[in-house]
């Protein structure tokens, strides 16, 4: 029997529909992005611009002997080059630009422009540089003392890249007493406030539009960026328009990363699996800077006893990480997934009976239940059975994401002519906010979505967060609700006025004023009836989330089943389900496409994305797309999003979540295959052979 | 398991067939093609060989029936030139070298990257891109696809996905689950649309779209 609080996926609903806000709205901005009449800022070609690029070290570590700036100049339309710094201390850093009238003249430029670099000595590996391991703790000794088995396990992963595919960057038409900003940003108004002292405009001068951004998964929050800074100040200089965007290479090497880590677990547990604690040490690999390398396990999903943790963030020379889907989670969770295997291993239980025993929530448990009946989790083969060349393997993980607070302002305006729209200038980055708004504004005022015109992506309208954190929607939906909700009460106060009706008489339905039982006029006779349009204002703060009581954290559960080739190495993942606390669902397609999008890139994650810097230079190796390899249409499983809406009648976070488990749920599944764990990712085909090869050993 | 004559989806008005099902019809389909088998097939070239260049040459593009007078570096790409010059963004550039699809197009009946060549190759030749797709303002049906099946997130790729997956139809009617995934190969989506994708494919040559077993 189908339980009416969990959505199955969309091609499989029978007796679900109804059950989100919208089940079949498809996205506002379809045409768009079908047409190629979608304007991306990179799009964006202003006549007369100025085209520039940046000047970058291409060592780990490198000097900057010499350059022939007088050969560069001399190319024809070159206008200027600027080297401010004489050092890099990652490949891709920064150290000058070039301007010049066209791309063909800049890539000419450059090359005359002949830097010399010394290449000095580099730190390139995190195993390398951790350096002494400071002895476990008194408590954390006591506690592993304490238990009647004991794990000591090393687990590590690999830098990921953002890989947004459109890059960093900029595109601003500028006249000399205004400007338009085309950004590619994930912050429309934090790109606004960081450019005005490099414009030299006030704010009421200029205008960041990003109605398309091309993805950003992290990497384009925080402001304008050096890409902004540069353009805006080069605008101003030569008051004329500017366009600077990054490369593909340059996308690797400088513009973020998920930090790779190394987790060293030492924990004490009994025979039935009870944890009793001991202590998890972690190290992030981050930039020069040494910041940003969290690893976020213990994750706290688990009671996992005494456990102490410890963290360090290591430096190397390598670009810098950024805040990427759920940072420090997919890390912290491989370590914390696999761990919880091996305990299951030693101790001769079923890994989903282990994880019913220390998943501290209800609900979490209730899902991974859930997960399990829908993978069959019954026809799992006990980790180690098999003999064969090509084995099956199951595996799961779990999940959960905070609710945090978001400022937004949201306006819903009715027009005398009968349109409406629902304004407000946060982004929408592929997470789907355009559409989001318009079907609450629309439900909550009583009229077809179509009705609806979204504004969003511009900083002159209402202001709105940032697309970090997974806020935009559990923070613009109650905002929204309440805008169209003050609009709806203004028009029906002017109408009552005007149709001489009793208060509370009026109401609107399916785009019709109703009065009482019967339709008494339609949308336009209405609005045309209007002195003036009509204005809802709407907020959403600190104060009006903590007093909402609908909705709060999310939790998911994912389940795995893989096959594993033991002669190549090679994993072909079959089937993924993931569960995923939705509470409200406001778009039932688009709520499924953030989760089966958060397990694909788990899944590659897991299986490939792998950021290698030669070890004698620094350099980054693969900074393309053929060489770091993005899972593509033929590594796809079967994915299954189940949306679990039990929990409350509010919105609840849904970007980061499902990101979070696939990547252990993964490893999970092949040690269940082979028998002997493999502790690294990416799940590379010689690591399973080189696993295989020791365990068969032993 | 439902059978393959069975409900009629009320949401997209197709018809419901097992996952398994499509997959076994799938595994007995022939030839695959491939985008990078495509690209591998050169296509011809209307001018005759010769020096160009070292200045800009003059050369008129076809582009989605209209003829563009363009002057060009003979280095310019064809994705430059759609891009730069004719003003046709919907082509992305993404990884200009080949190896993500973003900015597929349709030459003289082949699929080809337009980052990996000359637009002065491209001269004389019939270029399809994805603003040609749809004529006299209708969607192609794997367009209104994509949409209803939500095949596009950031929709950054999606030009590339699109113009990949008319060509395909156009080759293959009715291409199996494998046959899509192998002609799709050569593109890259980074948000994680390629299961609806598959779907939107499937729906438009009108074969049931990939479903899953009921929970009980």
């Amino acid at each position: 029997m189908p339980d009416s609080t969990v959505l199955l996926p969309t091609n499989n609903r029978p007796a679900n529909t109804g059950s989100s806000m919208n089940d079949d709205a498809s996205r506002l901005d379809g045409i768009a992005k079908v047409t190629g009449a979608a304007k991306y800022g990179r799009d964006v070609y202003v006549p007369n611009s100025l085209f520039v690029a940046f000047v970058r070290c291409p060592w780990g570590v490198g000097e900057l002997v010499s350059s022939n700036r007088d050969a560069a100049m001399k190319v024809p339309g070159v206008l200027d080059v600027e080297l401010t710094k004489k050092e890099g201390q990652y490949h891709g850093a920064t150290v000058g630009h070039m301007i010049a009238e066209s791309p063909a003249a800049l890539s000419r430029g450059m090359s005359e422009l002949a830097c010399r670099w010394k290449r000095r000595e580099a730190k390139t590996r995190l195993a390398e540089e951790i350096g002494e391991e400071p002895p476990i703790g008194e408590a954390a000794a006591a506690a592993l003392a304490k238990g009647s088995k004991r794990l000591e396990a090393d687990y590590s992963t690999e830098v990921q890249t953002h890989s947004s595919l459109e890059t960093h960057g900029v595109s601003i038409d500028f006249k000399s007493d205004s400007a338009v900003v085309y950004a590619s940003t994930q912050g429309t108004f934090s790109v606004r406030d960081g450019l005005d002292e490099r414009l030299k405009l006030k704010r009421s001068q200029y205008e960041v539009v990003c109605e398309y951004v091309g993805g950003g998964f992290g990497s384009k929050l925080g402001g304008a960026g050096k890409e902004g800074i540069t353009a805006a100040m080069i605008a101003a200089k030569y008051n004329r328009p500017v366009y600077l965007f990054c490369n593909r290479a340059e996308e690797h090497l400088d513009t973020g990363n998920r930090p790779g880590s190394r987790t060293r677990v030492r924990i004490g547990f009994n025979d039935d699996g009870t944890i009793v604690g001991g202590e998890i040490r972690t190290w992030g690999s981050v930039g020069p800077n040494k910041s940003g390398g969290g690893c976020n396990v213990p994750s706290g999903r688990y009671n996992l006893g005494d456990t102490k943790k410890a963290h360090e963030d290591v430096a190397l020379n390598a670009g810098m990480p950024r805040a990427f889907r759920a940072p420090g989670h997919p890390q912290g969770s491989f370590a914390e997934e696999m761990m919880l295997d091996e305990v299951a291993f030693a101790c001769g239980l079923d890994p989903l009976a282990l994880r019913l025993k220390l998943i501290r929530s209800d609900a979490i448990k209730e899902m991974a239940s859930l997960g399990a009946r829908q993978i069959g989790w019954d026809n799992r083969r006990p980790t180690g059975s098999q003999k064969g060349v090509v084995r099956r393997g199951m595996g799961m993980g779990i999940t959960s994401w905070g609710r945090f607070p978001a400022a937004v302002e949201a306006e819903v305006v009715i027009n005398q002519d009968g349109s409406i729209e629902a304004r407000t200038g946060t982004q929408d980055i592929g997470t789907g906010q355009r559409t989001m708004v318009g079907i609450v504004t629309s439900s909550t005022l009583g009229v077809s979505l179509d009705a609806v015109t979204v504004r969003i992506g511009r900083s002159t309208l209402p202001e709105g967060p940032g697309s970090g954190g997974s806020v935009t929607a559990v923070n613009s939906a109650p905002a929204f609700i309440a805008a169209a909700e003050d609009a709806k009460r203004k028009m029906l106060e002017a109408l009552t006025q005007r149709m001489n009706a009793e208060p509370g008489e009026l109401d609107i339905a399916d785009g019709v004023i109703r009065r009482g039982e019967r339709n008494a006029v339609q949308w336009k006779d209405a609005c045309a009836m209007l002195g003036n349009a009509i204005t809802g204002k709407g907020v959403n703060n600190r104060a009006t989330v903590d007093a909402d009581k609908t909705t709060g954290n999310s939790g998911g559960a994912q389940f795995v089943d893989l096959e594993v080739d033991t002669e190549t190495g090679v994993i072909a993942v079959r089937r993924i389900v993931a569960v995923q606390a939705c509470g409200r669902v406001v778009s039932r397609k688009l709520a499924e496409s953030q989760i089966i999008g958060g397990v694909i890139q788990g899944l590659s994650y897991a299986l490939f994305e792998d950021r290698l810097l030669d070890r004698v230079t620094g350099a980054m190796v693969n900074p393309n797309l053929e060489w770091y390899k993005i899972a593509g249409p033929c590594d796809m499983p079967r994915i299954e999003p189940i949306l679990w809406t039990k929990d409350g009648t509010g919105a609840r976070p849904l970007g980061e979540p499902p990101t979070i488990p696939t990547s252990g749920a993964i490893a999970c599944a092949l040690f269940n295959a082979l028998g002997t764990p493999v502790r690294s990712l990416p799940l590379t085909p010689d690591k399973v052979l080189t696993a295989l090869g020791s365990g068969e050993r032993a | 398991m439902p059978s393959p004559s069975d409900s009629i989806d009320p949401a997209n008005g197709v018809s419901r067939r097992s996952f398994m099902q499509t997959l076994g019809a799938s595994a007995a389909a022939a030839s695959i093609t491939s985008s990078a088998q495509a690209l591998e097939q050169r296509p011809s070239l209307k001018r005759e060989p010769g020096v160009e260049g070292p200045g800009p040459i003059d050369i008129v593009l076809d582009v989605n029936g209209q003829p563009r007078r363009l002057r060009v570096e003979p280095s310019t790409t064809l994705l430059e030139a759609l891009r730069l010059q004719i003003g046709l963004t919907g082509t992305k550039e993404i990884c200009d070298r080949g190896s993500c699809g973003g900015c597929c197009v349709i030459l003289d009946g082949k699929l080809v990257n337009a980052c990996m060549m000359f637009a002065a190759d491209a001269a004389g030749a019939k270029l399809t891109t994805v603003e040609g797709l749809a004529s006299g303002g209708a969607l192609q049906p794997v367009q209104e696809a994509f949409i209803r099946h939500d095949a596009l997130q950031c929709g950054y790729c999606t030009p590339g996905f699109l113009v990949a997956s008319a060509w395909l139809l156009k080759e293959t009617p009715k291409p199996s689950l494998d046959q899509i995934k192998k002609a799709l190969s050569g593109n890259i989506c980074r948000c994680g649309t390629y299961t609806n994708v598959f779907n939107a494919v499937l729906e438009a040559s009108g074969q049931p779209v990939l479903i899953d077993p009921i929970l009980s």
